[in-house]
């Protein structure tokens, strides 16, 4: 279904898009940006193809390269979000990794692991992740798959998914306590703090770190 | 594995050849019982806790065992030895250091996974140990029964059952420390697997748990560098260590072992736990169990009726009653004392008739008794029957306490509880006491008809002398105070309220850059500065102990000063003593936020483990109550005589006919009755403050009684006093604790700033022209 598209194309239209995220679409700083080295042959193979519109040094994207730099960028920031959250990387040496990734991912797992992360919409720089089809499906089913456990009501029983392991102390901290992934815990509380109860102990956590345990909600849970 | 075990036996009586003692450690989460049975084994009690940090230094005990003495250690609670806290890195530090013999692993029963969770790691250190399943009863309540068996195969260890609490099963353990085996690692094989496969040898039994290599990556912590660069050599990677490539390879195998860890855990806890439906334990005894609670709800209205009737002088139970003793029965009953030549146990027990109040005052047992008889007991002891009665209201109690919607007004009737308990029984009715009675009337008295005048007379029972002041001080008007605060202390604590207490202020704490475990550390200033900024440790980072430290000398005062103060504001208006909290508690928050924003560094995380709600345990209170005391005695007294021997000296040396003290009196009067506009005797408060504030607040109590002062000037050196600088045995625990530097700016900010806010005060009072 994806026609192959060369690595430049994609480092261009990638830096394309995050232009015009800030606002600017000249040449110049779209060329500063990428990642690849910005020749006129490349440019004009872009508009060759489809991809991109040209009125002086002013690039715009046209439909379809539109639509090509949304699906690159998805992955990049979904990429982002995995690293960081539950690989428990720090964003200076998230760029490398998560550059590979978006190549190799297909979009069936771009979707998978979105799901997985309770369709994030920012990435860990704070822009914007596009919405992909399974985002799309999200709202209309409000079940979502993986929430974070300040998203539970009080009296909710879950299983633990995964930690956001932005904060290595504080995986390893709420782990020994008992709170690892496959554990079904118990919310009693959200207010003024989170009381959750996992196994027999209960523990006392804030709302930020209610905010980085990510659970599946399953009614069928019990016990 | 059988020759290993026989190597492992060898070790051992090895050891008992050549080395003076084996040595054996108790290691386990918080809070199960590690203290309980380590002073079994050694005889020796220590303290018994519910929150981190009362042990982490560690403790040490000897135990004779097969006709050797033994070295026992009782090590922190921890929940991992990966360690996060400073208690858990003191207990991985001992377990790499210094190897014991034997462990024994203490754990609660009803939390297999995370009991399994230490084993699993102990594992990996390969030495001989012994599981504990502790709180069998509690499991037991719950339905829960744990395969011991099934698990003594798993690791290959003997695992007993006991209740230390009640003695049961510690015998067993004594008996079966000898039995103790290296475990076999149930991970091991999995590990090596999954490690081969990454081209890493296995650290096995004998090296460093391959966890504390990520770790020392993590924290680059100093005391993990030589045994893991020794692991790392060993392994043949020590270079590709500082690679950055290698690092995100390592911390890809590090999640994938904790997975290995995790998956293990889920496993045996589904293997080896089984939970059996209980019958609740309500229908056990219903009819009897809402006895008890129709006599709680009784017992806390007629408190709380009581407690507002007193506001508006109503009638209230509580006066009824006491009018009748006093007007009744005591009268009749010191009569007839009288008639069998008992007078003085008459007075000493119920005081002497005060025509003015129309009541009997200063006994020792009334009218403390009839306080805690009428107001206090009638809420405790039903509380405390339902509580033994019923698991589940247990529950909802711990649950009530921590939702603000029912926490906040529990927390104003343990105020109050606590109110009467410290403030009237301890600051007013054991302090007349003992002060009138003991000391004004025997004691005394006693020594002024041996003692003839001249210096020693004044050096011991003058206007300064060491016992007329210092030791009544001490004994008779803070002791009392401290005694009954650190009681009060002691069973909140015990009752595991206090960690609740924590979730429904973390938000406030939040504002002033801390979290709300800091509530430990500030309630117990109430009782002691000097103890509570000991205890800051338990905070997570440093800017945290640094504002926590500086807000308990700030403002926080002590339960000695407060039984003054409570007394002072006996005589003051509502306004007045609105005025003064609300002026500290404003500069305590402004203050504290602005050090949060100044303070370089981050707030800790709150997580929290919360103990379950249970019936203190007396013998526990106890022995916490009387550590404090002695503590606070030998920390106290010295400090009392002290400053009553310097003034005693200021008093006596004398220069053109002005003592020392009217020199301090004119050097410090600029600022004393210039910019504070007090009468100039209260520079004396104020220095008798540094040596001790509750001396110097006692010192202020006197001033008012003999109407010294006016309200403002009341308000006014209350407010300065309480800011002013922390005294002498709490500044020595901050520079202890923070440095002197750190010490010597705190004590430079909070001089000028608490004058500061007094004049302030002062001023604004004065131009209003606010009296109270």
């Amino acid at each position: 279904m994806h026609k192959w598209i060369s690595q430049e194309i994609i480092e261009l239209l990638e830096s394309v898009w995050t232009n015009e995220e800030k606002g600017a679409n000249d040449e110049e700083s779209i060329a500063s940006s990428a990642k690849t080295t910005v020749t006129e042959d490349l440019l004009a193979e872009c508009e060759r193809e489809g991809y991109i519109t040209r009125n002086l040094s002013e690039i715009e994207l046209t439909p379809l390269g539109r639509k090509t730099a949304e699906d690159v960028i998805r992955r990049h920031r979904i990429a982002e979000r995995l690293v960081v959250d539950v690989l428990g990387m720090t964003l200076e040496e998230v760029e490398s990794d998560a550059c590979e990734f978006e190549h190799l991912v297909a979009p069936g797992i771009i979707e998978a692991i979105c799901t997985l992360l309770g369709h994030p919409r920012t990435c860990p720089h704070n822009l914007p992740i596009p919405e992909g089809h399974c985002c799309r499906k999200h709202e209309h089913h409000l079940d979502s798959v993986v929430t974070s456990v300040d998203n539970l009501n009080v009296g909710d029983r879950a299983r633990v998914a995964y930690v956001s392991a932005r904060n290595y102390s504080r995986v390893q901290k709420l782990s020994s306590l008992g709170i690892s992934p496959g554990v079904t815990i118990r919310l009693h509380q959200k207010f003024p703090g989170f009381v959750i109860q996992c196994d027999e102990t209960q523990i006392a956590v804030e709302k930020e770190i209610a905010k980085d345990i990510f659970v599946w909600q399953d009614d069928k849970v019990t016990g | 594995m059988s020759a290993i075990i026989d190597q492992n036996d060898l070790k051992i009586s090895e050891k008992k050849a050549t080395q003076a003692s084996p040595r054996l450690l108790l290691i386990g989460n918080p809070n199960v019982g590690k203290s309980v049975i380590f002073s079994y084994l050694t005889g020796r009690y220590v303290t018994v806790s519910n929150y981190p940090g009362t042990t982490v230094e560690v403790s040490h005990g000897k135990m004779r065992y097969g006709g050797v003495d033994w070295e026992v250690v009782d090590s922190p609670g921890v929940n991992s030895l990966a360690p996060h806290s400073e208690d858990e890195r003191v207990t991985r530090d001992i377990l790499l250091e210094a190897p014991p013999d034997v462990i024994v692993q203490v754990a609660d029963a009803k939390n297999l996974r995370r009991t399994l969770l230490i084993t699993s790691q102990l594992a990996e250190f390969g030495l001989p140990m012994v599981l504990v399943l502790n709180m069998m009863d509690e499991a037991r309540s719950r339905g829960i029964e744990i395969d011991v068996n099934g698990i003594s195969e798993l690791f290959g260890i003997p695992v007993l059952k006991a209740v230390a609490t009640e003695g049961e099963g510690l015998y067993d353990l004594f008996k079966n420390i000898c039995k103790a085996k290296i475990p076999t690692d149930p991970l091991n094989e999995p590990r090596e697997r999954l490690l081969a496969g990454e081209g890493y040898e296995n650290p096995g039994h004998t090296s460093l748990p391959l966890q504390n290599t990520f770790e020392w990556m993590q924290t680059q912590d100093a005391n993990l560098r030589e045994p893991v660069e020794n692991y790392l050599e060993k392994s043949g990677v020590e270079d590709e260590i500082f690679k950055p490539e290698s690092r995100l390879r390592l911390r890809k195998l590090s999640s994938r072992l904790d997975q290995l860890r995790n998956g293990f855990l889920e496993q045996s806890v589904a293997k080896y736990k089984k939970t059996i439906p209980t019958v609740v334990d309500e229908l056990r005894s219903g009819v009897v169990l809402k006895l008890v609670f129709i006599l709680l709800a009784l017992g806390t209205l007629t408190f709380l009726y009581t407690e507002i009737g007193r506001a508006f002088g109503l009638p209230t139970p509580y006066s009824l009653l006491t009018t009748w003793l006093d007007g009744h029965a005591l009268p009749r009953l010191i009569a007839s004392l009288d008639g069998l030549r008992l007078g003085w146990l008459g007075r000493l027990l119920f005081g002497t008739f005060n025509s003015e109040s129309g009541a009997f005052e200063n006994g020792l047992l009334y009218p403390a008794v009839t306080q805690f008889a009428l107001l206090i007991a009638p809420v405790v002891i039903p509380l405390m029957m339902v509580l033994r009665r019923s698991r589940l209201f247990g529950e909802r109690l711990g649950y009530w306490s921590r939702d603000w919607k029912t926490g906040v007004p529990m927390l104003l009737v343990v105020l109050l509880l606590m109110y009467e308990f410290v403030g009237v029984i301890g600051a007013a009715s054991l302090v007349d006491a003992l002060e009138n009675t003991i000391f004004n009337t025997f004691l005394t008295p006693g020594l002024q008809a041996i003692i003839p005048p001249g210096l020693i007379y004044d050096f011991l029972l003058g206007t300064y002398g060491l016992i007329s002041v210092g030791m009544t001080y001490a004994l008779a008007i803070v002791l009392p105070i401290v005694a009954t605060f650190f009681i009060a202390f002691g069973l909140l604590e015990d009752s595991g309220y206090l960690p609740r207490l924590a979730i429904l202020s973390d938000r406030v704490f939040r504002v002033i850059g801390l979290n709300g475990k800091a509530i430990l550390p500030m309630v117990l200033g109430l009782g002691c500065d000097t103890m509570a900024t000991m205890t800051t440790r338990i905070l997570g980072t440093k800017k945290e102990r640094l504002i926590a430290t500086m807000l308990l000398a700030l403002g926080v005062p002590c339960s000695a000063q407060l039984g003054v103060i409570l007394a002072i504001s006996g005589s003051m208006s509502l306004g007045a003593v609105t005025t003064v909290v609300g002026v500290i508690l404003s500069q305590m928050l402004l203050v504290g936020y602005l050090s949060s924003k100044i303070i370089k560094g981050k707030r800790s995380d709150f997580i929290f483990e919360l103990p379950p709600i249970r019936i203190p345990i007396l013998k526990n209170v106890w022995t916490k109550t009387r550590y404090r005391m002695v503590w606070y005695l030998r920390e106290a007294l010295p400090l009392f005589l002290l400053g009553t021997l310097i003034l005693f000296l200021l008093d006596k040396l004398r220069m053109n006919g002005r003592s020392g003290l009217d020199f301090i009196n004119s050097a410090f009067s600029p600022i004393v009755t210039g910019v504070l506009k007090l009468p100039e005797r209260s520079s004396q408060v104020f220095i008798l403050g540094f040596l001790r504030r509750d001396y110097g607040a006692a010192g202020l109590f006197d001033m008012v009684r003999n109407g010294l002062m006016d309200s403002v000037q009341i308000v006014t050196s209350l407010i300065v006093l309480t800011l002013f600088i922390p005294c002498v045995a709490n500044f020595f625990m901050i520079i202890r604790e923070q440095g002197t530097k750190r010490a010597m700016l705190i004590l430079a900010f909070i001089t000028p700033f608490a004058i500061a806010v007094g004049a302030v005060v002062n001023f604004l009072l004065r131009y209003f022209g606010i009296t109270f």
